[in-house]
């Protein structure tokens, strides 16, 4: 195997390398140091400001509709499944410290076709991911509107999906000519949302398990404890654990790679399993699956209210306003470095890169990133969103964990992580195999889409990136 | 060896002042070119598209401190956050003292303020070093808030100096703001040499003092590191 990245794609351009020395502080190259300027903080905040958006205050309703207090089951399935990738992924990320993350691991492990496919619906997921946190912003604002005495009364769906688009565009244009840190808002939003929700679900527990024992308000003999539902449920709502992926996207700008990396992934999933178990836990005890199902994305409100009165009902829908917004914040955030990625490798083209002079920022792969999500954002299909952007991580994990074995069995001169997951190839495998098997319980729609889309990926390598040799290139 | 970190944000055209290039000239000078990036920007992405812009103005410049006289060289840095680049910068080439660029002339007197608890054992080395065997005088500035405060500190300070052979000149100030005090002291000055502050509350609300200073001052300010990162 060679280091060196070789060939060139349709237009003749080649991907750029060069060796390069990473350090704890910056990564060093023959004449520029790049700072790393995230710390355990900052990577945290995107991995659970990423994911809590999505799992506590949009899947709660839908998840407790399904299959009632079962669904904490569900998110238990999907936490383990999320952990047994974080791990391996981890493990790469250590050794490749770099913008772009699973793809930049597949590229290298397993070839171009792989990290072409990889690459491209990585961006695609994050485009889907985000426009479903879109939609459920969309949901909390019109809840915020009727708690300030606005009620729409003709089409309130109509409504969601402008307020979806609305701030789609808002968030576009912010990242396009904003030039505040982003970052450090993002750390505010998490520790706040953090704080409230450890009140609230502290709260909540109490107050339920005290309910349990008076009268069960909730029915539970409606609870669907089989193994199928169950499973589908985990399908979808394994949205919530995109977060930790994108940790790995921005790898290249973590401080001391080696300590905070795995810290933040593995830390990340861990902390949301359990709030999530808790929510769910406490949804699903206050209300039974019809109520649930007629509440639907934002259940969490009326739980609010239940618990807590206006209050709580108040509490939640400014959770959800924010959550949403870190999430699909993040979202936007790590998609431009996928971009870049892939546009650094010349599987797309270079100018696909390119950073606007007067703002400094990558305006086309912000472009790339904002467009298609204000038109899936005004579909308003939160399911399908949801599954597609799903579907598409679990392709990108169950390959990282593929290219981990791949990477172990044939291991280049440079690969060095400075963690490593304990217990040889088996972690990785059943990882694979659990996240290949996800997607079999999702719905066929779903999976018909985000089939296409691999597809389309797949006719893009071969039409564009053929001769591009990546495999085993640092 | 003293050796001077002279931050520049090279691609917004920053430039560095004859005046403040000639008074570094008995100095080496490291030129720390850096371009900050907003978050939504992979540093090194930027690079790939400004790099070879960047380095060739910082090759520029750094020639231009050669002729000032000193040794010189340059980093380049594409960064989030300006302040941990220029500090892990610092530390790294042991740096003396950091210069905030400002518009100046030729040099001919330094405003010194020792007001406040600033280490006068390194800034009074350092004014030595710079100055050289250079006729440049030095204005030693003293703000107390109280009208008995003992001038001791000065007098010892100015002593030190004058036995290297250094044209000194003392000022004492009583008042209720130092600050004040020493940016009605600036005119009649052409650089302004400082210690740097440990971080405190007020740093945090109103900025370094040292870049209050320069805002105000508009002249360079070299701010003498309070520390020299690990073992000296």
């Amino acid at each position: 195997m060679s280091t060196e990245p070789s060939g060139t794609n349709i237009e003749g351009e080649a991907p750029i390398s060069e060796t390069v020395v990473e350090t704890d502080d910056a990564t060093i190259t023959d004449d520029a140091e790049l700072e790393r300027t995230l710390g355990l903080v900052g990577g945290l905040a995107i991995g659970i400001g990423t994911m809590i958006g999505a799992g506590i205050f949009v899947f709660p309703g839908l998840a407790g509709a399904e299959v009632g207090t079962a669904a904490t089951a569900s998110f238990v399935v999907s936490g383990v499944v999320a952990l047994l990738v974080a791990l391996p992924t981890s493990e790469l990320a250590t050794a490749m410290p770099k913008s772009g993350g699973g793809y930049y691991f597949i590229s290298r492990g397993l070839g171009t076709l792989a990290g072409t496919v990889v690459g491209l619906s990585l961006w695609l997921g994050l485009v889907f991911a985000t426009a479903f946190y879109l939609v459920g912003l969309g949901f909390y604002a019109l809840d915020a509107l009727a708690l300030v005495g606005i009620t729409i009364e003709t089409s309130p769906g109509g409504i969601v999906s402008v307020l979806a688009v609305v701030f789609g565009i808002g968030f576009t244009m912010l990242n396009l000519t904003g030039t505040e840190n982003v970052a450090k808002l993002q750390n505010g939003i998490v520790a706040l949302l953090l704080s409230m929700l450890v009140a609230f679900l502290a709260f909540g527990v109490f107050d339920v398990l005290g309910v349990v024992g008076a009268e069960a308000s909730g029915g539970t003999e409606a609870d669907r404890w089989a193994a199928l539902p169950i499973l589908s449920t985990a399908a979808l709502v394994f949205t919530s654990y995109l977060g930790f992926a994108q940790v790995a996207t921005v790898a290249g700008e973590i401080k001391r790679p080696g300590r905070n990396l795995p810290l933040a992934m593995i830390g990340s999933v861990l902390i949301v399993t359990i709030m999530y178990v808790l929510t769910i836990f406490i949804a699903t005890s206050v209300f039974d699956r019809t109520q649930l199902g007629a509440f639907g994305e934002t259940a969490m409100v009326e739980i609010g209210r239940e618990l807590l009165g206006l209050g709580g009902a108040l509490v939640i829908v400014v959770g959800g306003l924010l959550a949403t917004m870190s999430s699909a914040n993040a979202s936007i955030l790590s998609t431009s470095r996928a971009i870049y990625g892939v546009s650094k490798d010349a599987i797309l083209p270079r100018w696909a890169s390119r950073i606007n002079l007067r703002f400094g920022t990558p305006h086309v792969a912000l472009g790339m990133a904002g467009g298609p999500v204000i038109v899936l954002a005004a579909t308003r299909e939160v399911q399908l969103l949801a599954e597609v952007a799903s579907f598409l991580h679990l392709i990108m994990y169950g390959l990282i964990c593929v290219a981990l074995v791949a990477i172990r069995r044939d291991e280049p001169e440079w690969y060095d992580p400075e963690f490593r997951v304990p217990g040889g190839p088996i972690i990785s495998v059943v990882g694979a195999v659990a996240s290949f098997a996800l997607i079999a319980f999702m719905d066929p729609a779903s999976i018909l889409v985000g089939a296409l889309v691999i597809l389309a990926t797949t006719g893009w390598y071969f039409y564009y990136a053929r001769d591009v040799t990546l495999r085993g290139a640092l | 060896m003293t050796r001077v970190l002279v931050p520049v944000a090279v691609l917004e055209g920053e430039t560095v002042s004859p005046g403040l290039m000639k008074l570094l000239g008995t100095v080496d000078v490291t030129v720390l070119g850096y371009h900050v990036l907003p978050d939504q920007t992979p540093p090194d992405q930027a690079r790939l598209q400004y790099e070879d812009r960047a380095t060739d103005a910082l090759e520029d410049l750094t020639e231009e401190f050669r002729m000032a006289g000193g040794a010189a060289d340059h980093r380049l840095v594409f960064t989030h956050d300006r302040e941990q680049s220029i500090d892990r910068i610092a530390n790294e080439i042991e740096a003396r003292a950091l210069a905030i660029s400002g518009v100046t002339g030729d040099v001919e007197q330094l405003l010194v303020p020792l007001s406040g608890d600033v280490a006068v054992e390194r800034i009074l080395p350092f004014v030595e070093d710079l100055v050289g065997d250079r006729d440049i005088g030095v204005t030693l500035f003293l703000a107390t808030k109280k009208e008995e405060a003992n001038t001791e500190r000065l007098d010892t300070a100015a002593e030190d100096l004058r036995s290297s052979g250094i044209r000194v000149r003392t000022t004492a100030v009583v008042g209720s703001s130092p600050f004040a005090a020493l940016i009605d002291e600036v005119p009649g000055h052409d650089v302004i040499v400082m210690g740097e502050r440990a971080p405190s509350f007020r740093s945090l609300v109103f900025g370094e003092e040292s870049e209050r200073v320069a805002a105000e001052s508009v002249g360079p300010v070299l701010v003498v590191r309070y520390d020299e990162g690990p073992d000296e």
